[in-house]
């Protein structure tokens, strides 16, 4: 009989994602508790190629949050997470620099914090483009929707002379930001003055007196609050921790595989980080120590363009150019699921204040969610916490109910991964395998027929033999 | 001493044999009985009669069984009744996992994709396919003639000697010359073994493992293709990347076919090989005699022949016969080192038989 078997995903807990592809389509994932897998909820915008998403950023927040989305066409869009309605957008050709398809924006962040206090609708947006042309502009987003936003750009700088920026990151107090590409050492740029505070010095030359060239392909900041550690993944598939306070070139480096790291996010804790590369491989680092946590496996086979981790969930999303949204545990590395998305899709991002309310009709109720959290947020956030204990307990059950058998087998080969954390690869396929053929049906029938032939055989011969 | 000794083991043995006959009594109760198969016999002589009776009785049934199905089908002529359901087999294929990434007819996003994609300049006509064709950097016996069949099966394609040039400085060089893509032929042991695709300018790179390789002079009844343009058959490229791969191909031929030529050009997707053939067809009219003169002697035959006319259309193999396979679709062009993979096969996902990726 033909084994349809689907992958054995576990389910996810509730929670919503923005993903952003090739052909310029926002679609948000939802994932709730009684329709089992994550689906596509919405899809915004229509198929256009020429405003593929480059690069984007939200500012995650329970009123008013935000999504600045930089479009391959050099717009800049700044919509609401929540409705998908585009408050103010920017065409960068009013600007002095000249847009061409080389000088594309590949760093934008919306600032968060500073304009807290104001109350204005005033947003402060750094862009920096591959030719290093960095500039923070602030932005009126207007009170209705439609109507284009007037824009008073107020600081620009040049981060780089020659080389390609690839990577831009703000910290977690918005007050630096990092820079680095091909041919672009990382360096590190206080905002408020637009100076440049530190500059990395690149690694010495290998024991054959090779020299490696500079080529950065993504940045992450290791904590919320310290500007000073910060991780940077090359070409050369190597990762690099930075540390400011002690050294300008790297205090530690490993190398991932073949294919270049592609993809760096941060754990919450501040020394795990999560990496992807060009090969589709991910896996998560223990960066005090430098040793490998475990990769995460399933079957992906596309490189991996952008990995975000949950603010509050154990949940990582990676996504690339297999046009696949991966939603992954953090401490088992299962994959929860995945959801097929059609394009290659270049960058993902979560909601993080998405509750699921018990209204029978989710997606009518999505517009006056705001007022909702306004209104009972404090108990929310209590209900919210006891649900999730209570999905990972069922979760728990879930995974004990079917893989009740192999379990022993399972963890024994934990342990043995742990020794050796170089085949693991091999040997959790290999265990998969075998999960599958004791699993299926035809495989016990067989093995049972065989015992019993063994038997047979073995009567036969005492027979004989008497 | 000595004979109470042998009494003693005597009685022993007694008590084994006992013991298992106990055993041998009440097991079969227990278990459930083994169908007979002819395999448990331990005779070969034995064996082989058996197995030989049974493989005949088979034979009998299967016919008696063919016989019945074929009865009835006259019956329903006959009657002029509906026909009964022919039974498909079951194949792998038609039993293929459930594959969410297969294209859709009636999707949108896909025709947008399409046409942003790097071929759809090619494949709207704007430009006309120009190719390079090269190989790895030693190659004899089998790879050039291999080339030179190529050359006659994709129009406007040029051999360039490999030399000692990189890959990437072909590449280069292909652009500035407004090449279309670059195909790569590697030989192993002097067997072409492996093809390399690149679209150009910023197109994907396909890696090919290339197999079964036989070359025009090798094919009994071969014909000699003509200059023109082939028509292009692509069949089963059903997913996302099948899709891809599908248009990558199809960029390599001009879009504008001469159906005068008669030459088809076949790329055939089955379990993820695809089959390549080349081929001339032709339609001809022939005569068929009525089923009633078939029956009858000739004499008779010939005087009640009624000619009639009926095309068929007949097909001569040329060029070479190839399968290929997909190892890695590449994002952007050839590059081993910083290279961004589209898709790679991955032996981990070799885990079903009935899961393919074109």
């Amino acid at each position: 009989m033909p084994r349809t078997t689907t992958l054995e995903c576990p389910g996810c807990p509730p929670l919503r994602a923005l993903t952003f592809d090739t052909l310029g389509l926002i679609k948000v994932v939802e994932s709730r508790e009684k329709q089992g897998g994550p689906k596509v909820v919405e899809r915004w915008g229509d198929p256009d190629a020429s405003k593929s998403v480059n690069a984007v950023s939200i500012i995650d927040r329970k009123s008013n949050p935000l999504v600045a989305v930089a479009r391959k066409n050099g717009q800049i869009e700044i919509l609401s997470p929540v409705t998908g309605i585009s408050q103010a957008t920017i065409s960068n050709a009013n600007d002095l620099d000249v847009q061409s398809e080389e000088n594309s924006i590949i760093g934008l962040h919306l600032f968060a914090k500073q304009n807290l206090e104001l109350d204005s609708r005033d947003y402060n947006l750094l862009t920096c483009t591959s030719k290093g042309n960095a500039s923070i502009r602030s932005i009126e987003v207007p009170e209705s929707a439609t109507g284009s936003s007037s824009t008073n750009s107020s600081k620009t700088w040049n981060v780089c002379n020659s080389g390609n920026i690839l990577c831009c990151k703000v910290d977690g107090n918005e007050k630096f930001a990092l820079f680095g590409g091909k041919g672009v050492e990382v360096n590190i740029w206080d905002l408020d003055n637009c100076t440049k505070i530190w500059n990395a010095k690149s690694p010495a030359k290998n024991s054959l007196g090779i020299f490696t060239p500079t080529w950065f392909t993504s940045v992450s900041y290791l904590s919320k609050d310290d500007h000073r550690k910060f991780v940077a993944g090359t070409n050369n598939h190597q990762v690099r921790l930075y540390d400011i306070s002690a050294q300008r070139r790297p205090v530690l480096s490993i190398d991932f595989r073949e294919t270049p790291i592609k993809a760096l996010a941060e754990d919450i804790d501040g020394n795990t980080i999560y990496l992807g590369n060009g090969s589709g491989d991910m896996a998560s680092v223990d960066i005090r120590t430098g040793k490998m946590l475990g990769s995460f496996t399933g079957k992906c086979s596309g490189s991996i363009r952008s990995i975000v981790r949950h603010p509050d969930l154990p949940v990582v999303a990676s996504c690339g150019l297999d046009g696949y949204l991966r939603l992954w545990d953090t401490n088992s590395r299962q994959l929860l699921s995945s959801v097929f998305l059609k394009q290659h899709v270049l960058h993902v991002l979560f909601d993080s204040n998405f509750i699921v309310e018990d209204t029978p009709k989710g997606a009518d109720s999505l517009p006056s969610k705001e007022e909702t959290i306004e209104e009972i947020s404090d108990e929310e956030e209590t209900i919210e916490e006891i649900s999730d204990e209570e999905e990972t307990i069922e979760e728990i059950s879930d995974e004990e109910e079917i893989e009740a058998i192999p379990l022993k087998r399972k963890k024994s080969s934990r342990n043995k991964e742990n020794v050796i954390v170089g085949s693991e690869k091999k040997k959790r396929v290999k265990e998969s395998d075998k999960r599958k053929k004791t699993k299926g049906n035809d495989g016990n029938k067989k093995t049972t027929s065989k015992d019993k032939g063994s038997k047979l055989a073995s009567k036969k011969k005492k027979k004989s033999s008497i | 001493m000595a004979i109470g000794g042998k009494r003693k083991r005597n009685n022993d043995s007694d008590g084994e044999d006992d013991s298992s006959r106990r055993r041998t009594r009440t097991e079969p109760e227990k278990e459930v009985k083994e169908p007979f198969r002819p395999s448990m016999i331990k005779n070969k002589e034995k064996r082989s009669e058996v197995h030989a009776k049974v493989k005949h009785q088979k034979k009998l049934e299967k016919r008696a069984k063919s016989k019945a199905r074929e009865a009835a089908v006259q019956r329903a002529i006959e009657l002029g009744e509906e026909l009964p359901e022919k039974k498909v087999p079951r194949t792998i294929e038609n039993t293929r996992e459930v594959d969410e990434t297969v294209c859709k007819p009636d999707d949108e996003e896909l025709f947008a994709g399409n046409d942003a994609d790097e071929f759809s300049s090619i494949l709207n006509r704007q430009h006309n396919p120009k190719i390079l064709i090269t190989t790895c950097r030693f190659n004899s016996t089998r790879g050039p003639a291999f080339i030179s069949e190529l050359l006659t099966v994709i129009p406007n394609a040029h051999y360039f000697k490999r030399g000692t040039y990189d890959l990437k400085k072909i590449v280069e060089y292909a652009n500035k010359q407004d090449f279309t893509s670059v195909v790569v032929v590697h030989t192993n042991r002097r067997e072409p073994n492996a093809l390399l695709v690149i679209g150009l300018p910023n197109g994907p790179t396909a890696h090919f493992k290339l197999t079964n390789l036989v070359l025009r002079k090798d094919i009994k009844n071969h014909g000699v293709p003509t200059s023109h343009q082939p028509e292009l058959v692509l069949n089963n490229f059903t997913t996302r990347l099948g899709h891809r791969v599908g248009r990558m191909i199809q960029s390599l031929f001009p879009q504008n076919p001469e159906f005068k030529g008669r030459r088809v050009v076949t790329f055939h997707n089955q379990r993820d090989f695809i089959f390549f053939r080349h081929h001339r067809y032709i339609f001809e009219t022939k005569e068929i005699k009525k089923i009633e003169s078939k029956g009858k002697k000739d004499e008779d035959g010939k005087s009640e022949k009624v000619p009639d006319h009926k095309i068929i259309a007949r097909l001569q193999e040329c060029g070479p016969r190839f399968t290929l396979k997909l190892v890695s679709l590449q994002h952007g062009t050839f590059d081993s080192k910083g290279g961004e993979y589209e898709w790679v096969h991955k032996p981990e996902m070799d885990t079903s038989r009935r899961r393919f990726f074109l």
